[in-house]
């Protein structure tokens, strides 16, 4: 199997403090942000090599995993780290995050599916700086392929499918995605028995969470290809569709107080909160 | 004798002392409710039972001052207490003393970047102080598990080490100036922001490490430096200790700026993911691991390339980003927490010569197995530094009484091996409640009798902090 993940590096949410808006409101200032892939997309990678593999046996490789991002030279350590982790290519699309929206990103995106044909096309929900949750569901449009979203299991199945587990209220549903597919994947993608492809035995259990690149790996990772393509080359028309009017920072929160005993709270949640 | 060794004082006179302090520094000073008694009354030692009179909580270094005269006048007993996170029992409070808690006082003063020089309060918590220097690009390089919890001045009291000792040398290598109140109420200003100042006894470094037993650390200047480039982290496992020194001869010989090398044992990793369901991400796993900090440059991948050729190690990642190298640090920072949470460890803090550990290492084992089987031992450290803590965990079937009272012999096998080895019974804990019995092992009858007559000629009614460390 053949799969697609898109990677987008976004500013660490532990640093969330650190995140400044100038006083013209046109834009976040980035300068002194830390920056990490988002974790729904570390997700998908990591979704994308046990799809790629036998868990008992995850140095040998079955299938192949291009991971892409878009960005400006920088992001390449993030393609590195994907590379060092288990990814056999990576494509660098050159923009910065204002020349992008979701919907351009789909557009560009569908070239390059077009061009590298892959059988499934792996990412996370939504990015957690944008929180946008939309490029998967363009993309699955705009090449009029299905879609499975928030996907909390994988199983890939001998006759050209998967079954994707989604959770849903009550339960979980179970849907059948007929190769080739666009899914986007949740945080439970990497419990220990989420993901299974056909070469791993369902007796295995995974690690919790993401990999860690292994030491040779790491330096293996340096003579993987990466690639660079311009995001003219992959999107005739890159105007955007959402423009952003105004960046404005939530209100401070006010400082909390500190009752003596059960009675004063009680009083305050009735007086003053007016919630009892 | 002096006045103190008569037992705690009576509650008229804690009453009056009360008053008195209330007094002078104003309402909400003293607490005396039990849930404050009983959380200030102790640090991470579990063994002994806090009984404080009250608690202090001045607002200013004259409030100290204040406190101190009127404990010191009626013969009440005083527990100098910061973050409360040290483990050899130094600031526990078990025989009726009042507890001087420094957390009001917690102001960080303005960075000089060019000395690279803060004066901040004792009472200021050691990652809020490097919070606010790493906006500057500079840090206090004291660093370690406990740093959101524990306070700068009671680092320094304890001359606190930690993960970057292998780097920057212990917290008094760090203090340029401190501010100390003594048990008279007298204060001290000594140092402040010169790195040089040749002008007699440097009387600052008598208060590092001298655990809240002759003076109150109200207020310090701390020495910077830059904030570290990048760094590579890197875990490893290994098949035994030997291999462990091995790696670290090969990291002591690598290009780069050891940052940390930092030892721990598959029993460690085990209580880690029991307590916080995280494990090693390796595929190889041996007895022993390291966690490997070095700044970044060019020719690190180069000699990680080495290590695998020679066959140091068994497996080995590095982290691809700053949450993954969080991420593995919780592995080695997680253990002193984990530890107590599943069980009940009876911890020591021990240092070797380094060329030492391995065989040392091995006759503890031994002697443990031969003597205590079934007993568990989960050892990690500051491997570079020759640091080892070593923790006997409390079998599951035996009682806590039973378990504590064997422990005095343990310790007394393994600080006979640590002294015949030419090592120190407390590497970076200190000595407090917890280590005096042992203070013999490592300090001769006349460097003992030193000591005392510098307590006596600081603190003649041995107001502060009594019983700590010896018996005045």
């Amino acid at each position: 199997m053949k799969i697609l993940v898109a990677l987008k590096r976004v500013a660490d949410p532990d640093n969330a403090n650190k995140v400044k808006i100038p006083g013209s409101g046109d834009r976040v200032d980035t300068t002194g942000l830390e920056w990490k892939p988002n974790p729904f997309d570390e997700y998908a990678l990591e979704a994308a090599l046990r799809l790629t593999e036998n868990g008992q046996q995850p140095k040998t490789r079955a299938g192949e995993v291009v991971v892409v991002t878009f960005g400006p030279k920088e992001t390449e350590t993030t393609l590195r780290a994907a590379l060092a982790t288990g990814a056999d290519k990576a494509i660098r699309v050159d923009a910065t995050d204002d020349q992008l929206d979701g919907d351009l990103v789909a557009r560009a995106l569908k070239t390059l599916v077009e061009r590298e044909k892959p059988d499934l096309v792996v990412m996370g929900k939504q990015a957690v700086d944008g929180d946008s949750n939309q490029v998967g569901q363009i993309l699955a449009e705009l090449l009029d392929w299905p879609q499975a979203t928030f996907a909390a299991t994988i199983e890939e199945e001998a006759a050209g499918s998967v079954l994707v587990g989604r959770e849903v209220d009550g339960g979980v549903a179970k849907l059948r995605v007929k190769l080739p597919a666009v899914v986007t994947v949740d945080l439970r993608i990497v419990a220990g028995a989420s993901v299974y492809s056909t070469k791993t035995a369902r007796t295995f259990k995974y690690n919790e969470g993401v990999r860690f690149a292994a030491l040779p790996a790491i330096m293996a990772a340096k003579k993987k290809p990466l690639t660079e393509v311009k995001l003219a080359e992959l999107a005739a028309d890159t105007k955007l569709k959402v423009t952003y009017a105004k960046f404005q920072a939530p209100p401070a929160r006010k400082a909390g107080i500190k009752v003596k005993d059960v009675a004063e709270l009680v009083d305050k949640l009735q007086k003053e909160a007016k919630v009892l | 004798m002096t006045r103190r060794e008569q037992g705690p004082a009576g509650a008229a006179v804690v009453q009056s002392v009360l008053e008195e302090i209330e007094r002078r520094c104003g309402a909400g000073v003293v607490s005396t409710d039990p849930a404050d008694l009983s959380e200030l009354g102790r640090d991470w030692t579990k063994v002994f039972a806090p009984a404080p009179c009250a608690i202090a909580s001045p607002r200013t270094a004259d409030d100290v001052s204040a406190i101190l005269k009127v404990c010191d006048a009626a013969g009440v007993a005083v527990v100098p207490s910061g973050g409360r996170t040290g483990l050899a029992g130094g600031a526990v409070a078990k025989d009726g003393e009042l507890v001087l808690s420094m957390s009001r006082m917690s102001a960080i003063g303005e960075i000089d970047v060019v000395g690279r020089t803060v004066r901040v309060e004792a009472g200021a918590v050691t990652q809020a102080v490097h919070e606010r220097c790493a906006e500057l690009g500079l840090t206090w390089p004291v660093d370690f598990a406990s740093k959101g919890s524990s306070h700068v001045g009671g680092n320094i009291a304890t001359n606190a080490g930690g993960i970057r000792v292998i780097r920057y040398g212990l917290t008094r290598n760090w203090v340029l100036g401190l501010e100390v109140a003594l048990a008279s109420g007298e204060r001290l200003a000594m140092g402040q922001a010169l790195e040089k100042n040749n002008t007699g006894v440097d009387l600052k470094q008598l208060f590092i490490g001298s655990e809240g037993t002759l003076g109150v650390i109200t207020a310090a200047t701390l020495k910077l430096t830059r904030l570290p480039a990048d760094h590579d982290v890197m875990l490893f496992s290994l098949a035994d200790l030997s291999a462990v020194i091995r790696l670290f001869r090969a990291a002591q010989e690598a290009p780069f700026q050891l940052g940390a090398f930092e030892f721990f044992t598959d029993r460690c990793l085990a209580r880690v993911e029991r307590h916080r369901k995280r494990t090693s991400p390796l595929s190889t796993n041996g007895t022993c691991f390291v966690v490997l900090e070095a700044e970044r440059g060019p020719a690190n991948e180069a000699w990680l390339a080495d290590l695998f050729e020679k066959g140091l190690v068994l497996d080995g990642t590095m982290a691809q980003h700053a949450s993954q190298a969080a991420s593995l640090w919780e592995l080695r920072e997680g253990i002193s927490e984990s530890l107590s949470a599943t069980g009940l460890p009876h911890k020591n803090d021990i240092a070797l010569p380094i060329a030492k550990l391995e065989a040392f290492c091995a006759d503890l084992e031994r002697t443990l197995a031969e003597r205590y089987p079934g007993w568990e031992v989960c050892l990690f450290g500051h491997i570079g530094d020759g640091n080892l803590h070593v923790n006997v965990m409390k079998p599951d079937d035996l009682e806590k009484e039973a378990f504590l009272a064997r422990t005095h012999d343990v310790d007394r096998h393994m600080f006979e091996l640590v002294k015949s080895y030419g090592g120190s019974i407390s590497a970076e804990h200190g000595i407090g409640l917890l280590k005096k019995d042992w203070l013999g092992f490592s300090r001769s009858p006349a460097e003992i009798a030193a000591m005392r007559a510098i307590k006596r000629a600081l603190d003649p009614n041995n107001t502060l902090n009594p019983g700590k460390i010896f018996d005045a």
